[in-house]
């Protein structure tokens, strides 16, 4: 291994190691070129074990490039925190990443690199759900390969083999909406979105949890991911007089509807705006005066207060000062560190048993003690697991966003499969 | 009722006036060198990316809007006076060749993008009220500098001697030449001009719709749509059609589903097209 | 254009041709090994049927279509939803279905662009397939039911008999049966009379129009017959990825089957295939090495540029005079001169 090492150095030029964002982080903790094309941290008693391959299939480009960057540093972090500790049983993990670039279509090439080529036992990875159903097939089915799909989502992912650690519709609707009806006074609630799975299925959730309450949805529409004219939409906020938008639009077609539902004046008047994926992260897309006020209900933010959290934020600046790309809940970063860590535990449960059933089996019954906002168990044969809740609210500083924490739910079932 | 009405008709012309922008120039170089610049759309991503350039090097966001048909404008010269030329003897190379062109530059602005969207915000941001309706001042604005554009444009082509000298090249080109026109020379300024425009139209309209490398293209197919619906030869043709295509954008999201309303706008403006080759204004040459 | 000095007594371009299809038979054992690479090979015999395709519009019958992608995408929806919906994937009704509705489209297309009173114009033509190509992609990136902006994904595989198709040896091989009839079959079409009236068509189309022949007929019938193979393309792709989407069906798949028919020398058949094999396995080995990748699909364009420019006919074009290309009908160049019409 060393030996090719050697050899790739001298040769100089090109060779087929990735240069990514965070490469230098990745240097100067100690990580080497692996084989084929991944990175290796050579750990510090430099045992010849072979190293696991972890393969991050992430939007490092396009629309969603502020989650996936931020995802893969959080991978990088993880991996290097747990190599730095000897591995798992003393195998160290190799990271290989491959740019999903917010398009299945480049997607699915490159994640069949992954499988083909790389021969990953395990892949993390995707962000949108359409990604998710893009990358599953060559991954799962075709490719036999372990799938942890780290990011908030619709839920009725109930496939074998494809583990799910981001919170799912009943873990963030069922408080948050009843928080906006009861305690803010919430009746009209409007559904602008994506067209596509996620806001379809969390809509239809939603739906029913908001009328369960006595609220009433005024409408629900549909647009393509890229639209960026809203007049009509924010004239029929204006006229069914909605009072809270229940926001499902993606990047980039996020960006002109905030924008202009902004600009209409919607939040000077009284209108409240919810977006389940909104954390401080969104900052990489908007002005932080248009996210004044804004609900969300996630996982974990950065203004929770406990101290393996702290350590964990601080530890992961260290790593990657100054970065714009923020360790946090909306955008899969610690959907990505609980699935890491879950494979860990599952690896340590098999012994060292890199088999697909083996570390499958042990990854159901996975549990961690402690994560950013708390510790995390798998619910057996559901595929999801339980995590804390929180409903936050943003607040605009200046130009940053800061969270202010409403609630707190503890381990709050996924209620799927 | 009314305010709908009026927010209908604002919405309208704020996005009939980028077009005209984008399609003034396309259309004088289709008339002029009969070539269709498939590039076109591309300038307008220029003229965005220059507004994203200024905001990214900290100057004060107007900066941009002068600065993006200058540098477009520029680029544009160089180009019709390096490569662009060779395509006047064959329309159909012309077609290959400014496709080619418009590729390279979407291709070089995605990389220098990251393959990520950007924001840019505007020089004048927010919105005033009138009665109780609430106009965005940005695209007030907009509206307003394409009529002094359009205005500045026909006073330029009606009132000044160079204007006349254009204006005999589009109706016909061989008797301006024998004329003693130097017809090569006014080539290049229409299309620097044109390019200059379309470059005003991306850093006027970036701000509303995220810069993104694909951009290009949806402005390329609407404006050609135009071109042709107005018809080849007129000054007055390309900003009737842009006018039609833009009602037709603004208004169908209004009636059909939005997702049916986008193929749409294209199809239909397509089939008007086949059925009225030479458009609402054209003459003689289609 | 006629380029009398040198006309060699045997035709390059069959020698190109045989040396491409042993190569294409003996790659699978060569790389044996290496998975990723038989897909990799797959991908271009299947992406060389879309070069064909185009190749047969432009390069032998002057029709400038930005949009052969549209067919190619709509073929692989039709096969994705059928799988979906009618869980119905044998290849012996896939095919049938792929083709038809490439030709189908292809045919409403063309009678809608080239047909009808007034003689369009190459812009009209131009413009009205790259519209169509968007108008589509638009179309499907909003439409639910086909998976709107994401694509129709985990596609039922392809049934042959009783085995069903994953990526690797078997499917390569399907795809290299599926290019040799097609291109068998349009290199008879194109050498044949109605190849010669295509070869006029090229040439001067008032002429032909003058002689008698009805000129947009003959576009007509040879677009639908391009959006055929199109549509088998897409078909098979869509089997092999397992993945169909609007970005499948756009502007960008279409400007790139420009791209490989021209680079590798439009108007010879063989071109497109060799144009598409070049560009393709020169990305995958670029596509390692950041460095380049980033500006990979900037050369791209620059080669397209320089190609019109300075070398319209393409990487061919160096080897073989264009009396070959233009086509000595069955008639060997050097043994019987044809002068042409």
């Amino acid at each position: 291994m060393s030996q090719e090492y050697a050899t790739q150095r001298q040769s100089g030029g090109v060779t087929r190691r990735r240069f990514l964002t965070g490469a230098s982080a990745l240097a100067s903790a100690g990580w080497v070129a692996g084989s084929a094309g991944g990175w290796l941290l050579r750990p510090e008693r430099a045992s010849a074990a072979t190293p696991i391959k972890v393969g991050i299939a992430t939007d490092i480009t396009g629309a969603l490039a502020p989650f996936g960057n931020a995802n893969w540093q959080v991978a990088q972090f993880v991996v290097t925190e747990i190599n730095q500790q000897g591995g798992i049983l003393g195998q160290p993990i190799e990271l290989r990443l491959e740019d999903t670039a917010s398009d299945p279509k480049v997607a699915i090439g490159n994640v069949r690199k992954l499988i083909q080529e790389y021969r990953a036992d395990v892949v993390l990875g995707g962000i949108t759900s359409a990604m998710r159903q893009a990358i599953k097939d060559p991954i799962v089915n075709r490719g036999r390969t372990l799938y942890i799909y780290p990011q908030l989502y619709e839920g009725q992912e109930c496939t074998k083999h494809l583990y799910c650690t981001g919170p799912t519709p009943a873990q963030q609707c069922d408080e948050l909406i009843p928080y906006l009806i009861k305690k803010q006074g919430r009746k009209r609630f409007a559904m602008p979105s994506a067209n596509y799975v996620w806001p379809q299925l969390l809509n239809k959730y939603a739906r029913k949890v908001i009328e369960a309450h006595g609220g009433e949805v005024v409408f629900e529409e549909y647009y393509p991911l890229d639209q960026p004219e809203y007049s009509a939409t924010i004239a029929k906020i204006r006229d069914g007089k909605v009072d809270c938008v229940f926001n499902t639009i993606i990047p980039p077609g996020l960006q002109p509807f905030v924008k202009q539902l902004y600009e209409s004046g919607f939040q000077r008047d009284g209108g409240m705006i919810s977006c389940l994926y909104y954390d401080e992260n969104l900052l990489n897309y908007h002005p932080a005066q248009e996210m004044d006020g804004l609900f969300s209900c996630l996982d974990y933010f950065q203004s929770i207060k406990d101290p393996f959290s702290e350590g964990l934020q601080e530890r992961y600046n260290k790593m990657f000062p100054g970065t714009k790309y923020l360790f946090t809940a909306g955008v899969a970063s610690t959907g990505m560190y609980r699935g890491i860590k879950f494979y860990e535990a599952a690896v340590k449960a098999t012994n060292g048993d890199l088999s697909r059933e083996a570390v499958s089996a042990a990854i159901d019954k996975a549990t961690l003690a402690s994560g950013p906002g708390g510790g995390a168990q798998m619910v057996p044969g559901k595929m999801h697991c339980k995590m804390n809740m929180y409903v936050a609210r943003c607040k605009a500083e200046g130009n940053k966003t800061h969270y202010d924490i409403i609630g707190k739910y503890d381990m709050v079932d996924p209620k799927e499969c | 009722m009314l305010e709908n009405v009026v927010t209908f008709a604002f919405d309208i012309l704020s996005f009939t006036s980028v077009m005209v922008l984008i399609v003034l120039g396309l259309g004088v170089i289709a008339s002029m060198m009969g070539i269709f610049n498939f590039a076109h759309g591309e300038f307008v991503l220029l003229g965005g990316y220059t507004a994203f350039l200024t905001q990214d090097a900290g100057l004060n966001p107007w900066w941009g809007i002068v600065l993006a048909p200058l540098i477009v404008g520029l680029i544009g010269l160089l180009l019709e006076r390096s490569v662009i030329q060779k395509f006047y003897a064959t329309p159909i190379i012309a077609m290959l060749g400014t496709y080619a062109i418009g590729l390279v530059i979407r291709e070089i602005i995605r990389s220098l993008l990251g393959g990520h969207y950007k924001s840019v915000s505007e020089p004048w941001p927010g919105f005033f009220t009138v009665g109780r309706l609430d106009f965005s001042i940005w695209r007030t604005l907009i509206i307003a500098i394409t009529v002094s554009v359009i205005i500045v444009s026909w006073l330029l082509l009606t009132k000044t001697a160079i204007g006349l000298r254009i204006r005999g090249s589009l109706e016909n080109p061989m008797l301006a030449r024998a004329c003693g026109i130097s017809t090569g020379q006014l080539y290049t300024l229409t299309f620097a001009y044109g390019s200059a425009l379309a470059g005003l139209a991306g850093a006027l309209i970036v701000p509303l719709y995220q810069l993104s490398a694909d951009m290009g293209l949806r402005f390329l197919v609407q404006g050609f749509l135009s071109v042709m619906l107005g018809g080849v030869g007129t000054f007055e043709g390309p900003v009737v059609g842009a006018a039609a295509v833009g009602a037709l954008a603004a208004s169908l999201p209004w009636l059909v589903l939005p997702v049916l309303a986008d193929p749409l706008v294209f199809l239909i403006a397509l089939a008007f097209v086949k059925v009225r080759p030479q458009g609402f204004v054209g003459k003689g040459r289609t | 254009m006629l380029n009398r000095s040198w006309a060699p007594r045997f035709g390059i371009l069959p020698i190109v041709e045989a040396v491409t299809l042993a190569g294409i038979l003996l790659a699978p054992f060569a790389l044996w090994s290496r998975p990723e690479l038989i897909t990799l090979a797959t991908n271009v015999l299947i992406l060389a049927l879309l070069g064909i395709s185009f190749d047969l519009c432009w390069g032998y019958s002057g029709i400038m279509s930005f949009g052969q992608a549209l067919f190619f995408g709509v073929a692989g929806y039709v096969v994705a939803l059928v799988g979906r919906d009618l869980d119905f994937s044998p290849i012996s009704g896939a095919l049938p279905l792929a083709a038809l509705s490439g030709l189908l489209l292809a045919l409403a297309f063309a009678g809608f662009l080239l047909l009808g009173r007034k003689k369009p114009t190459n812009i009209f033509i131009a413009l009205g397939t790259l519209t169509g190509s968007y108008a589509a992609e638009r179309l499907v990136s909003g439409w639910q039911y086909v998976g709107a902006g994401n694509g129709l994904s985990a596609v039922k595989l392809l049934q042959i008999g009783p085995i069903q198709m994953v990526e690797g040896v078997p499917f390569y091989f399907l795809a290299l049966v599926t290019l040799l009839v097609c291109y068998c079959g349009s290199r008879l079409l194109v050498r044949s009379q109605f190849g010669l009236v295509l070869a006029g068509i090229r040439q001067n189309e008032e002429r032909l129009t003058f002689l008698g022949y009805r000129v947009q007929i003959y576009k007509t019938i040879i677009f639908s017959l391009a959006g055929m193979i199109a549509g088998i393309a897409g078909m098979l792709f869509t089997y092999h990825q397992g993945y169909i989407g609007p970005g499948n069906m756009g502007p960008g798949l279409s400007t790139t089957a420009v791209l490989y028919c021209l680079f590798g020398g439009a108007g010879t058949l063989i071109g497109p295939v060799l144009g598409t094999a070049t560009i393709e396995v020169v990305s995958y080995i670029l596509a390692d090495i950041d460095r380049i990748k980033q500006i990979w699909p900037i050369i791209l364009g620059i080669v397209l540029l320089a190609v019109v420019v300075f070398k319209p006919t393409g990487i061919l074009g160096f080897f073989v005079s264009d009396r070959e290309r233009i086509g000595s009908y069955g008639i060997r160049a050097g043994k019987q001169r044809r002068t042409k019409p």
